[in-house]
């Protein structure tokens, strides 16, 4: 597709640079790898943060399978201490930040574009590097495992046993400087995804009008603006504790170790509604198509997340409970712990009242929506058990957390992220995934993810404290249903979990193979995202698309029947799709692809590797680091139309769309 | 319609309700049955945080058992109407409903019951939080220090219990019954956190800081405990028993605890033993009262070996039922369980007979003295040391011969 930065040769407002004052032109390539290796397109990056999610959830997954192994019996011999503390804290460390963190990125920068009818984001080559910033994070963060070992003080790195005579391999540092890299990607994707909300949203929508999906990501872009910087500052503590000598959090240098825990979870508790608000933004795109009714309570379920950001900055000292905080301080965050459950609860009744009356169809999409809002409520209610201090000092520390926080990591935000999958798989892949095989997915999933983390609940309960490498028969009580048996339950279900999760690599495979293209609008859909192409356009679609309701797309179908209220269908996608491409723009100029951002990226972990190693490889580094920059500000904004194969100069870009479609 | 009519229509919409029980709800309701009282069964695990056995454990669990039934009982409503939801709204050939966009009065009762609810909730959580903080009424005090990986308890002078030196003690915590003690806790290294569920909450031992918890043991008994903040490579291993005894046991075990060192007589094994403890063991461990060959007080360094400054104090060690930071029993697995199961009133008495040499759990022992960083993982490698200026953090290996460890154990049997 060849209409990538095809300027409007009849449209003089728009400058084309005869030459580049960059170092290099800027690349053409539509096709081979790179077509995505340069890309600015935010639904090829989309793809790609998605796809770099998926290949960590699965490192993730094996790093817990591990841990499952190791405590399926007592004196678990499968890892020694020093690998199981690795494990854990990479666990989490990979489960959070480069996992669902990244996965609801892809979503975000996939779907928020087509749902407010916009053809790109505002920056697309900051979204580009934002992405290649998150890989090279993580592969970073990752590379520990190869160079002495990896970070191993769990990924809440409490100070001073992050310190470097508690944790003496390098591994926290990779941590660290890994972790401010991938910060770097959020805070970039953050702006980039806020200023395009604000700022490109078809004609007609108002901030009440746009779909909830975009509504929540917008909300979690405003919480990673003002969350990553803190902890930014607090790694930045850590690393100079670590490599340059400061003293932090050294107590004989008369520092206090609960800085850390303030600033960590300062930053660590809006995290939690970071991972769980995309999911509720996908459940409240799929639960409203899959019951022919809109959202019940539009206003509330906004607002709920919007208020939930709000309060969500207030309620981080309830993981300080047990730390010596004094009453006053636990009085009151458990006081806002609790008021943060009103806002979550609102959202399950009105997902509850969505469905009332509805016609429910139960696709794999819709069982997971629902599976999210049982074991979500599931998780949410062990949360306010803890938001009772006292009882949270006998819970904390526990498998009850555990318990708690994987039903709403689990339960919650991967239910909803695998939603996303079946409900938008079609609008992505152009095919539809085979639903026979979602069924045994999702069961599977449930079953197993039910298995792993209920028995938690009970391990927590009766006293098995968390992270520890082994456990011991002494403290496991006696009689058939010990702790010995929950564990062992626990572990097998964990096994059940990774089948349920192959079943969805099964089904993409056996869906790719699959030569069946799926229909325009297999679903009946309601949001803009569908009111174009499977998959969309390079330039998304044909006409900017005038918006006048709340699912925009369901109103251009159907109309209400005046005498019994039901709706019946006065158009069909295809009419809709046929009439836009009549009526099609005839010069759509969409930004180019750059060599400049993966290089830029690329600087990053040469500095960091540097601060760990030797300060010169740092120096490399930061030479890339302007060079790239130098690049970017004064490449062309355009490539010339000579660079351009197969066209020929002058001619509009409806006809060039046209060959390639 | 006819009586038979109304029969025949009832029994239809009977077995298609009973139909729907039978599919989804039957499993549904016999899985979480089963849970449900396998859950139950599981009660007798040491470190249940259900079964308070002091008055601050208790107040909990005034406190949390209602949440939990309120908590339980509101999952139950959702699941229930979720599942209605799906089965009353399933697509049965029904027109696209009227598009309605909810209703507020609806919406907003929904939002004020929830909100209610944890307002009550909220006013008890307050009353508990500051009857939990309390200390002004305390009756005794023990300081409690955490580092890798074990708790020394220290006694400071209280007369009235008749403590005139202080005494210092690792492994278990000793207390007397219907007292209230004030654990007053700090660090040495890293963040640790004392935790006795039967007794009360958890709350962190941090370095530079001196936090409170206050411990209250209604009956003699013998209550498990397990370090919950992460704290490092043994973690796991670093465990604590709170031992309360009746407040004449514990007068016993305090007279025991002052009592003078007696040396092992002369040209016995555990004479030969002290040697070795004092050629080896002396530069951390202190035993109070033990003189060199030349009658000098043999004073432990443990600051000049250790990273946190500190190592066991062995002065009563099999006054102990635990070593190794409560990893290892000092007592055979026999004789263990009949301490550990005895009844309240005769507990204290079999507590204070300590470790004979035919309940000593000689296996554990002797591999600890063989290779300690072999049986428990520590920073004992002296090649990794150097970022802790050669200090260790655990127990090194120390090369015993076995015949230093006959000669060891015979001697460590006299410490009581």
């Amino acid at each position: 597709m060849a209409i990538i930065e095809r300027p409007a040769p009849t449209v003089p407002a728009i400058v084309t640079p005869t030459s580049t004052y960059g170092l290099l032109k800027r690349p053409v390539s539509t096709t081979g790898w790179r077509s995505w290796v340069f890309t600015v397109d935010h639904k090829k990056l989309g793809i790609m943060y998605a796809a770099t999610a998926m290949f960590f959830f699965i490192v993730g997954g094996v790093e817990a399978l591990l841990i499952r192994l190791q405590l399926a019996a007592p004196n678990g011999k499968v890892l020694n201490a020093d690998l199981y503390n690795q494990m854990f804290t990479m666990h989490a460390t990979t489960m959070v930040f480069l996992f669902v963190m990244p996965m609801a990125a892809g979503f975000a920068n996939y779907f928020v574009p087509l749902q407010i009818g916009a053809r790109d984001v505002a920056f697309p080559r900051l979204n580009a590097f934002g992405f290649w910033a998150f890989l090279f994070g993580g592969i970073f963060l990752n590379l520990a495992w190869f160079l002495g070992g990896a970070a191993d003080g769990g990924w809440f790195m409490y100070a001073p046993n992050s310190g470097p005579v508690f944790s003496p391999s390098n591994g926290v540092d990779f941590w660290a400087l890994g972790l401010q890299i991938t910060g770097i990607a959020s805070l970039t994707g953050a702006i980039n995804l806020i200023i395009t909300v604000l700022n490109m949203r078809a004609p007609g929508m108002t901030l009440m009008k746009m779909p909830l999906f975009t509504w929540m990501i917008t909300v979690v872009q405003f919480l990673l603006l003002f969350a990553v910087p803190v902890i930014t500052v607090a790694l930045f503590l850590l690393s100079f504790q670590r490599n340059f000598g400061a003293q932090f959090f050294d107590v004989a240098a008369g520092a206090d170790p609960l800085l850390w825990q303030h600033l960590f979870w300062i930053f660590g508790h809006p995290e939690v509604y970071i991972l769980i608000l995309p999911s509720f933004g996908i459940v409240s795109e799929v639960l409203p198509v899959f019951s022919r009714k809109p959202l019940f309570g539009y206003p509330f379920v906004v607002f709920s997340g919007a208020a939930i950001g709000f309060v969500g900055w207030g309620v981080w000292a309830h993981h300080m409970f047990a730390s010596g905080l004094g009453p006053v301080s636990v009085a009151v965050f458990s006081l806002t712990t609790m008021a943060i459950a009103v806002p979550t609860g609102v959202k399950i009744i009105n997902w509850t009242l969505t469905m009332w009356g509805g016609k429910l169809w139960f696709t794999t999409a819709m069982k997971f929506s629902i599976g999210l809002i049982v074991l979500f409520t599931v998780g949410g209610l062990s949360g306010v058990t803890h938001a009772v201090a006292p009882s949270d000092t006998q819970q904390t520390d526990t498998y009850y957390i555990v318990a708690h926080f994987h039903y709403v990591l689990f339960g919650g935000a991967v239910l909803g992220i695998f939603s996303g999958f079946y409900y938008w798989w079609p609008k992505v892949f152009g095919k539809m995934l085979n639903e026979k095989i979602g069924s045994w997915n999702f069961w599977l999933m449930i079953i197993g993810l039910n298995m792993t983390f209920g028995p938690m609940h009970i391990l927590g309960l009766q006293g098995q404290p968390r992270r520890m490498y082994q456990w011991t028969e002494a403290r496991a009580g006696e009689g058939f249903f010990n702790l010995a048996f929950w564990n062992l339950v626990a572990s097998i279900g964990s096994f059940i979990l990774t089948v349920g999760i192959l079943m969805f690599l099964i089904n993409v495979v056996v869906t790719a193979r699959n030569p069946n293209k799926a229909p325009l609008d297999p679903w009946n859909a309601r949001s803009l995202e569908w009111m174009t192409s499977n998959p969309p356009k390079e330039h998304n679609f044909d006409v900017i698309p005038t918006v006048h309701h709340l699912d925009e797309f369901f109103h251009q179908k159907f109309e209400e029947d005046e005498a019994t209220h039901t709706m019946k269908q006065v158009k069909t996608a295809e009419e809709i799709m046929a009439e836009q491409e009549r009526n099609a723009d005839k010069h759509i100029h969409m930004p180019s692809p750059s060599y400049w951002p993966i290089v830029l990226a690329f600087g990053l972990p040469i500095i960091t590797f540097g601060v760990i190693y030797s300060h010169l490889i740092s120096v490399v580094g930061g030479v890339i680091v302007l060079f790239a920059s130098y690049g970017w500000a004064l490449e062309s904004s355009t490539a010339p139309d000579s660079d351009f194969e197969n066209n020929t100069p002058g001619t509009g870009l409806d006809k060039v769309a046209a060959n390639h479609d | 319609m006819s009586r038979r009519k109304i029969v025949n229509w009832l029994a239809v919409k009977i077995a298609s309700v009973r139909g729907v029980t039978r599919n989804v709800l039957k499993p549904i309701i016999a899985v979480g049955g089963i849970s449900l009282v396998a859950a139950s069964c599981a009660t007798n695990a040491p470190q249940d945080t259900w079964q308070p056995k002091g008055p601050n454990a208790k107040l909990i669990d005034d406190l949390q058992q209602p949440v939990f039934a309120v908590a339980g009982i509101i999952g139950l409503i959702v699941a229930v109407a979720v599942t209605y939801t799906m089965i009353k709204y399933r697509d049965r050939g029904q027109p696209i409903p009227e598009q309605t966009h909810g209703k507020p009065a609806l919406e907003i009762t929904l939002t004020i019951i929830p909100a209610l609810i944890l307002a009550v909730v909220s006013v008890f959580t307050f009353g508990a939080i500051f009857k939990l903080a309390k200390t002004d009424d305390t009756e005794m005090i023990i300081n409690v220090t955490g580092q890798q990986w074990w708790w020394e308890y220290d006694y400071p002078v209280q007369n009235e219990f008749g403590i005139t030196q202080p005494i210092i003690s690792s492994g278990q915590l000793v207390m007397p019954v219907g007292t209230k003690v004030l654990l007053r806790e700090t660090s040495r290294d890293v963040i640790h956190s004392y935790w006795i569920p039967a007794l009360n909450g958890k709350r962190d031992a941090v370095p530079g800081r001196i936090h409170t918890l206050r411990l209250e043991a209604d009956r003699p008994g013998i209550y498990a405990g397990q370090c919950t903040e992460f704290c490092g490579l043994s973690h796991a291993n670093m465990r604590m028993e709170a031992v309360a005894l009746s407040k004449e046991d514990f007068a016993k075990w305090v007279a025991n605890q002052q009592a003078p060192y007696v040396a092992p007589a002369k040209d016995t094994l555990a004479k030969q033993g002290e040697e070795v403890f004092l050629n080896q063991c002396v530069r951390c461990h202190q035993v109070n009262g033990l003189t060199r060959a030349d009658g000098t007080p043999a004073i432990a360094a443990p600051d000049e070996n250790v990273w946190s400054g500190a190592a066991p104090n062995l002065t009563r060690l099999m006054t102990r039922n635990t070593f190794a930071g409560a990893m290892f029993d000092l007592l055979s697995k026999q004789c263990r369980d009949e301490v550990w199961n005895a009844p309240s009133d005769v507990v204290g008495a079999k507590y204070l007979v300590g470790v004979t040499e035919e309940c000593l759990n000689q296996k554990d022992l002797r591999a600890w003295l063989r290779n300690a960083p072999e049986v428990k993982p520590m920073y004992a490698n002296p090649v990794d040391l150097a970022v802790s200026n050669g200090k260790y953090r655990g127990m090194p290996y120390l090369a015993l011969s076995e015949d230093d460890i006959n000669k060891l154990v015979a001697y460590l049997l006299t410490l009581k």
